[in-house]
Formats: C-alpha cells, sequence, structure tokens
C-alpha cells in the first residue's frame, strides 16, 4: 500500500448549490518537506480544492486528509497546523504589521509572551523591522505579501497553502516572496501547496505539479516529467488558407509522434523539430501546398497545458466559460463568507 | 477560548482608536437631539390649561403626561439614552459585512478561533460604545440644566448605589440586544444594502413604538399599551423611575429589567443558534 501523503486527496468533490461541480473527483498526495503546485484557468476548481483542504469549505464528496487528520472530521484540528495564505491580502489595514501578528497569535491560543516573541522573529525573517509598527494600509503590495506569510507562520504549521500567493505583485515582489518561501522550506522543512496562474513560477519553484481543468486533475508530475511526456519538441507549420488536408502526410514523416490541425496550421508534436522542419516543409510544397511560417518550441508548461486541457492557458478573466463564470461567483460568495 | 477573544476583542478596540472621525459623529446624533430636538420640543402642557388652574393640578397634569418627570426635556433625556443604545449598535454588523468584503472575516475564520470568541469580541467592542454614549447623554443632558438659557435634565428622585446600578444594567441589557440582533445580521447576510434595509425594519419599528421621544400623555391609547411591551421603553422606563421616581409606573425597575432581560435571553438564544451555524467549523 502506498504511504499517504502530508496531504492526501481522495476523490474529492464539491458541488454548489447542488448544480455546479467545481471540483469533481480530485485525488493526489503531497510529499513531506514538497512544493507542491496546482496549476489551472479561472473556474478549474484550484481555490475550491484548497478552500477543502485547509477545513475551509465541507467537500460534497471524497475525502481529505492533513497531517494525519480528516478534514470533515476534524475542521479545528487542521486549521491548527496548516496556514494559509490568500488570494487577496486579508491583513487589517487598521492595524500595524505587529499588531497584526500578535492577534493572529491570540487566534491559535498562543500566550501573549509567546505571541509578541514569534511576531518579533517574524518581523525580522520578513524583513518588515523598518515598518512594523507602521499600519498596514501603508504597506506595499510586496510588503503587505510578506506580512500575510508572517501571518500564516505564526503558529509555526508544517504545511502551508498558498492560493495565488503572487497574484498581483510585479516579477521583483514574486522573485522576493518565493526566496522567502525556498528559505523557509530549506530551514523549516516546510510543505508548500501552492496554486498559481503563472507557469514560470510553478515551472522553477514546484517539485511536482498537478493540472486542474473543468474540476479534474488531467496531469500530474515534476516540471520535467510533464514536459517529456510531450514527446519532443512542437513544431507549427502555418499553410496558406483553404490549402488540403496534411494531416495524414505530416503524421507519415519521420519522427512525428502527434499532429493537431487548427484551421490552417498543424501543431506537430515530433521527437526533434530541427531534423523535421526541412522534411516537412519539402512534403508540404511537394503535395501543392505552401507553407507561410514556422516555429518550433522546446516544450514549457503552456504547452504541457495545451496538451492537457487542449487549449491555451488563459489569461486573468479571459476565456471564461459559463459553468466557470458560476463557479467564479460562488467562489466570490465564499470569500465574502457567504452561504446560500 | 479567553485568549482567542481577548485577541480579537483587542482588535475591535484597536480599529476603534483608529478612526476618530467615527467617534466624533457618535457623539455628534445625541449632541443636536439633546441641543435642539429636546431644547425645540419641550412644551408644558400646562400652559394650555385655563388662566387660572390651580398650581396643584398643572403640577399634576405635568406628572402624568410625562410620568413623573418634571419637564418634557427631563422625560426625553432619559428616552435619548435608551434611543443611543439603539442607533449607537446600527453599525455593529455592517462592520462584519465590510470585514467579509475585504477578506479580513475570511482570514478569522481560517484560524481555530471559535465562533464565540468571534461573535463575543465584536459584542464587547459594539455594546461597550452605545454603553459609554448612554452616559455621554445623561452627564451632558445633566450638565445643560446649569448652562444658562438651555434646558436640562432635572433629576427628581434620589438615585443611590441601587438606582445608579439598575441603570447601568438597563443601558448594558439594551446595548447587548440590539448589538447582539444586528451583529447576527451582519454575520448571515453579505451585502451591505441587505443589512441596512433589515437593521431599518428592526430599527425604526423599535423606536418608533417606544415610548423613548413621544411624551406619553400625547401617545394614544393603543400606543401606550403596544410600548409597554418594546424593549426600548422597558430600559426607558428603568431610568425614569429610577430618576424621577416609582409613582407613574405600575411596577418597580426590576420587573422591567426582568423585562428587559426576557427579550435578552430569547433573542440572543435565537441569535446563538443562528451564528453558531453559519459559523460552524466546515461550512
Amino acid at each position: 500500500m502506498q504511504e499517504q501523503g502530508v496531504i492526501h486527496a481522495e476523490g474529492l468533490v464539491k458541488v454548489y448549490n447542488g448544480k455546479v461541480k467545481a471540483v469533481d473527483g480530485v485525488s493526489f498526495d503531497v510529499r513531506p518537506g514538497e512544493i507542491f503546485g496546482f496549476l489551472g484557468p479561472n473556474g478549474a476548481g484550484k481555490t475550491t480544492t484548497v478552500s477543502m483542504l485547509s477545513a475551509s469549505l465541507a467537500p460534497t464528496q471524497g475525502r481529505a486528509v492533513v497531517q494525519g487528520l480528516d478534514v470533515s472530521v476534524d475542521p479545528e484540528g487542521v486549521k491548527r497546523r496548516i496556514g494559509v495564505i490568500f488570494q487577496e491580502s486579508t491583513a487589517d489595514q487598521d492595524l500595524t504589521g505587529r499588531e497584526n501578528l500578535e492577534v493572529a497569535a491570540g487566534c491559535y491560543n498562543i500566550p501573549a509572551a509567546e505571541a509578541r516573541r514569534r511576531s518579533e522573529s517574524l518581523i525580522d525573517l520578513m524583513q518588515l523591522r523598518d515598518a512594523a509598527d507602521r499600519l498596514v494600509k501603508t504597506y506595499s503590495g510586496g510588503m503587505r505579501r510578506r506580512l500575510e506569510l508572517a501571518v500564516g507562520l505564526v503558529h509555526q504549521p508544517k504545511v502551508l497553502f498558498l492560493d495565488e500567493p503572487t497574484l498581483g505583485l510585479d516579477p521583483q515582489g514574486r522573485a522576493g516572496f518565493w526566496s522567502f518561501i525556498q528559505k523557509l522550506r530549506a530551514e523549516q522543512g516546510l510543505t508548500v501547496f501552492v496554486t498559481t496562474h503563472y507557469l514560470d513560477e510553478a515551472d522553477t519553484m514546484c517539485d511536482r505539479i498537478a493540472i486542474i481543468d473543468h474540476g479534474n486533475i488531467v496531469a500530474t508530475g515534476s516540471a520535467n516529467e510533464l514536459k517529456d511526456r510531450l514527446g519532443g519538441d512542437i513544431v507549427t507549420l502555418k499553410t496558406t488558407p483553404g490549402a488540403s488536408d496534411l494531416t495524414a502526410l505530416i503524421t507519415g514523416l519521420p519522427g512525428v509522434n502527434s499532429v493537431q490541425k487548427q484551421d490552417s496550421s498543424y501543431r506537430v508534436k515530433c521527437q526533434s523539430g530541427e531534423p523535421f522542419v526541412p522534411l516537412a516543409v519539402e512534403a508540404c510544397t511537394r503535395a501543392g501546398v505552401g507553407v507561410t511560417g514556422v516555429t518550433v518550441k522546446r516544450p514549457s508548461l503552456d504547452e504541457v497545458f495545451l496538451e492537457f486541457t487542449g487549449r491555451e492557458y488563459r489569461e486573468e478573466g479571459e476565456g471564461l466559460t459559463a459553468t466557470d463564470r458560476a463557479v467564479m461567483l460562488q467562489r466570490v460568495q465564499g470569500r465574502l463568507g457567504g452561504r446560500r | 477560548m479567553l485568549r482567542e477573544l481577548s485577541a480579537l476583542t483587542r482588535r475591535e478596540f484597536l480599529k476603534i482608536s483608529r478612526n476618530p472621525q467615527a467617534i466624533f459623529t457618535s457623539l455628534l446624533l445625541p449632541l443636536l437631539y439633546l441641543l435642539l430636538f429636546g431644547q425645540g420640543f419641550n412644551i408644558n402642557p400646562a400652559e394650555f390649561l385655563p388662566a387660572g388652574t390651580p398650581e396643584a393640578v398643572k403640577l399634576a397634569v405635568i406628572h402624568a403626561y410625562f410620568r413623573g418627570a418634571p419637564s418634557y426635556y427631563s422625560y426625553f433625556a432619559a428616552g435619548m439614552v435608551g434611543f443611543v443604545s439603539v442607533t449607537a449598535t446600527l453599525f455593529i454588523g455592517a462592520n462584519v459585512i465590510f470585514d467579509k468584503l475585504f477578506g479580513i472575516f475570511k482570514r478569522t475564520r481560517g484560524t481555530p478561533a471559535p465562533s464565540a470568541a468571534v461573535f463575543g469580541s465584536r459584542l464587547i467592542a459594539g455594546s461597550a460604545q452605545p454603553v459609554l454614549l448612554a452616559f455621554f447623554v445623561l452627564g451632558l443632558a445633566i450638565l445643560f440644566a446649569h448652562v444658562p438659557g438651555l434646558t436640562g435634565m432635572q433629576v427628581t428622585a434620589s438615585v443611590g448605589v441601587v438606582g445608579a446600578l439598575e441603570i447601568l444594567v438597563a443601558v448594558l441589557l439594551i446595548s447587548l440586544l440590539f448589538a447582539t440582533i444586528f451583529l447576527t445580521f451582519g454575520i448571515l447576510f453579505e451585502q451591505p444594502q441587505t443589512y441596512f434595509a433589515l437593521v431599518n425594519v428592526v430599527n425604526l419599528p423599535v423606536l418608533l413604538t417606544s415610548d423613548a421621544l413621544y411624551p406619553w400623555g400625547a401617545m394614544p391609547k393603543w400606543l401606550q399599551s403596544a410600548s409597554q411591551y418594546n424593549p426600548v421603553s422597558l430600559a426607558v422606563n428603568v431610568l425614569r423611575e429610577t430618576l424621577y421616581g416609582a409613582s407613574a409606573y405600575p411596577y418597580p425597575p426590576d420587573i422591567y429589567l426582568l423585562g428587559l432581560f426576557a427579550w435578552f435571553a430569547v433573542l440572543g438564544t435565537i441569535a446563538i443558534l443562528l451564528v453558531r451555524r453559519a459559523l460552524r467549523p466546515l461550512a
């Protein structure tokens, strides 16, 4: 029997209002000390999954176990053992950074003297010493994120959930945030579960990645494993519009793993792009079809995403389906503390 | 539980202290009522009696009209204490809704802090303001009696320690009662518009069916009867009876306090059930 992870999800399902299925049977295990990335477009079910794992939302079906505690059986125990960094800033704007930390510590039943000690330590760790006694409303975006992280760590959790933690930060802020996470992992052995919209972050920071789309996990593995599954390079051939279908011809060329036709373009997965391109151009020309453009790409997580979901990774707020919008609406209501 | 309650209550008081504008505006409303409304409406029903009416009859009319208070202003000032004890709690639930909108409530809900601490901290801070405001009104109304050109509150009974305690308990209970109601609305609902609509549905009928501001003698009989069960009237009765004497009241202050406590016990129990459900650990 396989050993259960620090975070164990087993057939998790969440249905809102009995009709909108936001998460549809998600299963995975996160290993101790791992940074586990959870990727997906808006409305894919990322935040709903985090909410279930962090004992804020009851699963409709399935089981979630965090550090050995079933979230449905002992949600308060789970909350004591985990830290959660939300998408939005949740620090109290009218309090100072230090006050926010001390209040958060009190919410975990930490005695006042110990709360002050931990607050001081986290203020130093997050390099907020100069701003510790300033109201949070005067903080920059990066400082707020660091404070959020400090608040999430005040009770010394071993598991940290980060829900789109770098959303809205500039590249410098993102890099800074991740350097803190890496440092914490190295020093404290934290297990980190992170949802992110930024594929580059997932690529470089996560040990393993799960891709979720329409409530289902479509792929899991390290970034390299996922890229390897694509089977080599991706070549896009653009042909003259209205030309005959060359799918069969291209599929028959040496080294080709698969071909997808999109309008007058062909997305070809092949073992190596460089020798394939002249062969493909020659074959197309012989078939009387002009090639108007060629691109060769080493696989990135964008391609991985395209491969497993059948579409480009959507930008924030773009290309939402009716179901996506319904799920997002539920999320907004949930964020408002809502229950209907 | 106590540490969580203490931490969250500290947060509430810190937030109040960081908003001096809100403190100032909360003082402005009772100040204007005491300075303008009370002075302007300070009618004397004895003036409408025929000339030559004996002084004893005049006093008896005033006594009956204002339930023992020596003037409308004195009657009204005690009513204002009940009035501000309600109006000062109106925003307590709105603050919860705004904390939900800004994500702050989500952070608290993400911790293992018990729902009793979440609710209790806001109730403590939200009730402390109206209690302080109520005593500000009392003090100001008494002070006005010593300002030339202004009418003020004239305490005609001997209050004593027990009387002072009864007033304190009445103010505490009425503040806690309405803070509980409005805080529960704030926890149950998500939109400020819904919240304020509901607050008006409760606030206006309660205040307008009480005898807090109306001269008792001018109220129709049916309204007098209805107001006897109104929690604001119950609290105000305790104040008026203690400050102006018991002769115009059928029951001693303790009975009114008991009635007020019954309101608090019933609505508080309903609130606890609703809030516990809304704030259960796993939604």
